[in-house]
């Protein structure tokens, strides 16, 4: 009975544009074709047709002339129940729905054959859908039709809704002398329907307003529709006029009240809001009598005063997730450190990351990447105010970079992993470093910096937590009750790790001086750990971080070197000193002679001019040097050859040359020393200078 | 003689081939990532470290009686029904001695819910809910298992009338089977592990449940899927049962990553599952030598499992060229009972329940962020 034209149909409708060819192949396989009791099972041609419905419906959402078609297709079931239900899921109007459509699926309603679950789908489909139905009076004419299914128990809750909405004077009226008049009147005896009352009661209460000397009974006067039915559809439905930009979006806004937004989202993907903060409600009865005072709620108190005044007797939350939300929570859990409560916040938080990253079966949790992130960002705010990881994220982090592709959510995920209390050296390998290699060398540039970048701050954070609390020897708050050779033996791993990462991200990367940059960041942190942090402990970087820098092309790296070298010095000289003293601790002797071979090489090559000479580590065959016919070879990484300084040479000797006496001071010095102050002035922050200072420690 | 299905309901003599094809296109790139994450999600660190994964060797299931030890009429609520499976992080403070309370609780949580559902608000409607909570007496194992807690809620009936008993709409219970006593042990004494969650009735009743034991003992309730891995040891524990009790058939329900994706319905002959299981054994008559004590400890390994199922595939291979390892199992059905992969499970006979149960437990622990 279905004889609509789809070609002409779908390409009335320009937004369809894209999908014209695939929606006329759709459409015309199936209501011409599809014959009653073609099997559903197995047949690979609906499905696809199906699955690209779906994807238009959900995208652009359907015509009106689709809706007609695939309506009158589900609700034939001529292809069973099955396929007749996710039909009437994926039935979101791009405008308008046709009345007749609605008109003759009512009538297929009386048929009988549909399964009761799939009949009130439809009631909630319309009610849903019934602003945007583009005529209201067949469906009235057949008022006394849809009146017919009010005994239906399952459906009587919505039908009477759907009558609600339908019902005008004229039509209470038209009843008063239709068979309907009587039914009415003997609606006490529905009384006994507790359930099915309230529906009906509210029905009867337009009715008694519209026409009142048809309803004697006596109605209570407070009902109100309380919520929309069907709250996937209407959010679909929003989201496809959003995207057609069309003004029935805000028709939609005025029938149903959108009560609340996040939660007529997916209803499964709801693990990431916060719950609401609200008291305990099953108070342990024994301990009441023993405390005499009264416990106050969390969600009582407003301000920080409060929270002083009653510190000491205050009630934890029913749910400990809410928490996360309120910094004056977050100040009294920071206070009471109570294990259980802690317990109970990184069971929920390791949950939702869980669900949303971990288990997210269906891709949902990727889809609104914008909840993520504002969650993310909430949780990491609260880290850094409590000034430390929760377990549940650190436990969750492990797991998810061995399946992250280093692009989701980066700069959060980053943060959080900075937010690592120290790892034992004998787990740290397999739990961080193995997924970070992995990801470090199959990624961008720009993640090799952002790693790099976020490891200096895992290592600020382990090294400032060593000083605050290792030094005050309270080991109750030392996490994982952790010695010092152990937290020593976790940082030169670390230090070794990005030593590492550095050497080789540098050569892949070509020497690419962002990378070169957020390295000598970390190496900056890594010489500083004796004087700065109390940790007695130096590591030198690897020839492959030293050679490069040196050797770099940008004048603030090499400045940046000689400026790390100086640092070693300090600290090593301090180390010797102290070594001396107290004989607490060791630096080994390795570490000095690393330290004065790379003091030789760059004195060698920067100040003495003797690069390539058989002492130095770079060794190159003497036939490569007189091939590549630079004269004094030994000189070109000289402070005035270095690529680096090039420029600056330049510019001093046009300066020189153009001030002729000179007016600076400097300039009375010899010129090499003079050309390093003026270096130093040039490079603004420039460390250059440092290096004069540089000599050997004895090893 | 090992027979092979295909979905279609009809069975078809041996060899012959029906081939069901279900497209399933859309969900194809969702399914790739979470077998992804899969086999990363069954590693799971405690604060101290400590890798868990799923055992790779469990006791061979005993007839258990629980009639011995569980009330018949609760077991009996317990069977041929299918369960949707969650897991449950440790409870907060749940008292087994509280249940009365709990129940009037609950009961008024779900009437003030529904009030919020139905499309008119009604004063003075009396709750049309009445919830029972209870122990299940002796559903435990080990010392370190808390008691398993059932939850049924019953109702009227839209159209009943007036003197109608109330009917049961919905049911669920809460359990832990052999839970690891190391994990169990490094919990607080505020909480209760009860890691499984099966339930069965609307939906909507569902969620209420879970939003109370939410807001009220702070724990947090998550899908539980029975993995590729789980569904081979179910076929392979069951199928050990043979000999006590009758299997009657074993059949699988595997899905290939073709397109558009196939199914595949594979049953097999008991007496041949059967003897491919003993022929894969790592002779258990060996070991039972060594006396009662041996037998104790009879053990199966998940070499022996994979064995067994290797053998399945091989043999699959052979008739129809079409290699399952290539697919996941998404079903195991014997006269035990069944699973799904979506995490349904029935279990028909009370004697093996306890074994499939510890699988579950242990299934549901994994999935503790902590």
């Amino acid at each position: 009975t279905v004889n609509l034209n789809f070609l002409l149909c779908v390409s009335n409708c320009e937004y369809m544009n894209m999908f014209k060819n695939q929606i006329h192949t759709v459409m015309s396989a199936f209501p011409p074709v599809v014959e009653a009791g073609t099997p559903v099972h197995g047949n690979d041609e609906v499905e696809r047709h199906l699955v690209l419905v779906e994807k238009v419906a959900y995208s652009k959402g359907l015509p009106p002339e689709a809706i007609s078609v695939m309506l009158e297709f589900a609700m034939s079931l001529r292809m069973g129940t099955v396929l007749c239900a996710r039909v009437l899921r994926c039935l979101i109007p791009a405008t308008v729905v046709p009345q007749e459509a609605v008109v003759r699926a009512v009538v297929w309603l009386g048929v009988g054959k549909i399964p009761m679950s799939t009949q009130v789908l439809f009631i909630k489909w319309v009610l849903t859908m019934f602003d945007m139905i583009d005529g209201k009076d067949q469906l009235r004419a057949i008022y006394g039709f849809i009146f017919s299914f009010v005994t239906e128990e399952n459906l009587c809750p919505f039908i009477c809704h759907l009558l609600y909405l339908l019902t005008r004077k004229e039509s209470g009226k038209s009843f008063s002398h239709l068979r309907y008049g009587p039914f009415i009147q003997r609606f006490p005896q529905f009384y006994s329907y507790s359930l099915f009352l309230p529906f009906l009661m509210h029905l009867l209460s337009l009715y008694k307003v519209l026409c009142p000397e048809l309803v004697t009974l006596s109605i209570p006067s407070r009902m109100r529709w309380v919520r929309n039915h069907n709250s996937t559809w209407k959010s679909t439905l929003i989201g496809v006029q959003k995207r057609n930009g069309s003004q029935a979006a805000s028709s939609i806004g005025l029938a149903f009240t959108i009560k609340d937004k996040a939660s007529s989202r997916k209803r499964k993907h709801t693990h990431l809001q916060l719950p609401a903060l609200s008291s305990v409600v099953n108070k342990q009865p024994q301990s009441e009598p023993s405390s005499s005072r009264k416990l106050v709620p969390l969600v009582q108190l407003h301000s920080f005063a409060q929270l002083l005044e009653n510190m000491h007797h205050i009630e934890l939350p029913a749910q400990m997730g809410s928490l996360l939300g309120s910094s004056l929570a977050l100040q009294y859990l920071d206070f009471v450190q109570d294990e259980s409560a802690l317990l109970r916040l990184n069971f929920w938080l390791g949950y939702a990351l869980y669900e949303e990253f971990l288990f997210c079966g269906d891709g949902g949790g990727f889809q609104n990447s914008d909840e993520a992130l504002q969650f993310l960002n909430k949780l990491l705010s609260t880290e850094n105010f409590l000034q430390g990881g929760f377990t549940s994220s650190e436990a969750f982090l492990y797991k998810f970079l061995t399946v992250w592709d280093g692009s989701l959510l980066r700069p959060q995920i980053l943060a959080l992993l900075s937010n690592i209390p120290v790892v034992p050296s004998s787990q740290i390998g397999r739990l961080l470093f193995e997924p970070l290699m992995q990801l470090f060398f199959t990624s961008s540039v720009f993640f090799k910096c952002g790693l790099v970048e976020c490891l200096n701050s895992m290592l600020l954070k382990w090294l400032t937590w060593h000083s605050v609390f290792c030094l005050t020897l309270c080991s109750a708050l030392c996490p994982r009750n952790m010695t010092l050779s152990g937290f020593k033996d976790s940082v030169m791993d670390l230090v070794h790790f990005v030593g590492q990462l550095a050497s080789v991200g540098l050569q892949l990367e070509g020497c690419h001086s962002l990378l070169l940059s957020f390295t000598l960041d970390f190496y900056e942190t890594v010489c500083d750990m004796f004087l700065k942090y109390g940790l007695p402990l130096v590591v030198m970087p690897p020839p492959g971080v030293f050679y490069p820098t040196l050797f770099a092309t940008d004048p603030i790296s090499v400045d940046r070197l000689a400026y790390i070298m100086y640092r070693y010095k300090v600290n090593l000289a301090s180390a010797k000193s102290q070594e001396k003293l107290t004989e607490a601790f060791h630096i080994s002797s390795q570490t000095f002679h690393e330290f004065n071979h790379y003091v030789v090489v760059m004195v060698n090559s920067l100040w003495n001019s003797r690069m390539f000479k058989p002492d130095m580590d770079l060794k190159l065959s003497e036939e490569l040097l007189l091939k590549s016919s630079v004269p004094q070879h030994w000189t070109s990484f000289d402070l005035i050859h270095h690529p680096a300084f090039m420029s600056y040479a330049i510019d001093f000797h046009q300066k020189v040359s153009v001030d002729h006496i000179g007016n600076r001071p400097f300039f009375s010095l010899p010129p090499l020393q003079a050309f390093l102050y003026w270096c130093q002035g040039a490079l603004k922050q420039g460390k250059v200078i440092m290096s004069l200072t540089l000599s050997l420690v004895p090893d | 003689m090992i027979c092979v299905l295909f979905s279609s309901a009809a069975r078809t003599p041996t060899n012959s081939v029906v081939v069901e094809r279900r497209s399933k296109s859309s969900k194809s790139y969702r399914q790739s990532y979470r077998s992804c994450v899969g086999a990363a999600s069954r590693l799971c660190f405690t604060p101290g470290f400590t890798a868990r994964r799923l055992n790779a060797s469990r006791r061979a299931p005993k007839s258990h009686n629980v009639t011995d030890k569980v009330n018949p009429q609760q077991l009996a609520l317990l069977m041929k029904t299918e369960w949707q499976l969650s897991y449950v992080t440790p409870l907060y403070q749940f008292r087994h001695t509280q249940l009365k309370s709990y129940s009037r609780q609950l009961s008024a949580f779900i009437a003030a819910e529904k009030q919020q559902g139905l499309a008119v608000e009604v004063e003075g409607a009396q709750s049309s809910f009445r919830v029972s909570i209870s122990v299940v007496q002796g559903m435990v194992e080990a010392d370190d298992d808390a008691e398993t807690v059932l939850i049924q809620i019953h109702s009227k009936l839209l159209f009943a009338k007036k003197d109608e008993p109330q009917r049961p709409v919905w049911s669920g219970w809460l359990t832990c089977i052999n839970g690891n006593p190391d994990y169990l042990r490094s919990l607080p004494e505020d909480f209760t592990c009860l890691p499984l969650f099966c339930s069965s009735g609307g939906e909507g009743l569902t969620a209420v449940v879970k939003s109370w034991f939410q807001q009220t003992f702070d724990c947090c309730f998550g899908t539980l899927e029975i993995n590729h891995t789980s569904l081979q040891w179910l076929a392979a524990l069951w199928t050990n049962c043979h000999a006590e009790s009758s299997i009657q058939h074993l059949k699988m329900i595997w899905t290939l990553p073709v397109a558009p994706p196939l199914q595949v319905t594979y049953t097999v002959d008991p007496h041949d599952a059967w003897q491919l299981w003993s022929s894969v054994r790592k002779d258990p008559r060996e070991e039972s030598k060594g006396g009662e004590e041996a037998e104790e400890e009879n053990s199966i390994d998940i070499e022996e499992v994979m064995e067994f199922m290797q053998g399945l595939k091989g043999h699959f291979y052979r008739h129809f060229r079409l290699d399952l390892s290539a697919g996941s199992l998404k079903q195991v059905t014997t006269a035990l009972g069944s699973a799904k992969y979506s995490g349904k499970i029935k279990i028909s006979n009370s004697r093996y329940m306890i074994t499939t149960f510890t699988l579950l437990t242990e299934c549901a622990l994994l999935k503790m962020p902590l």
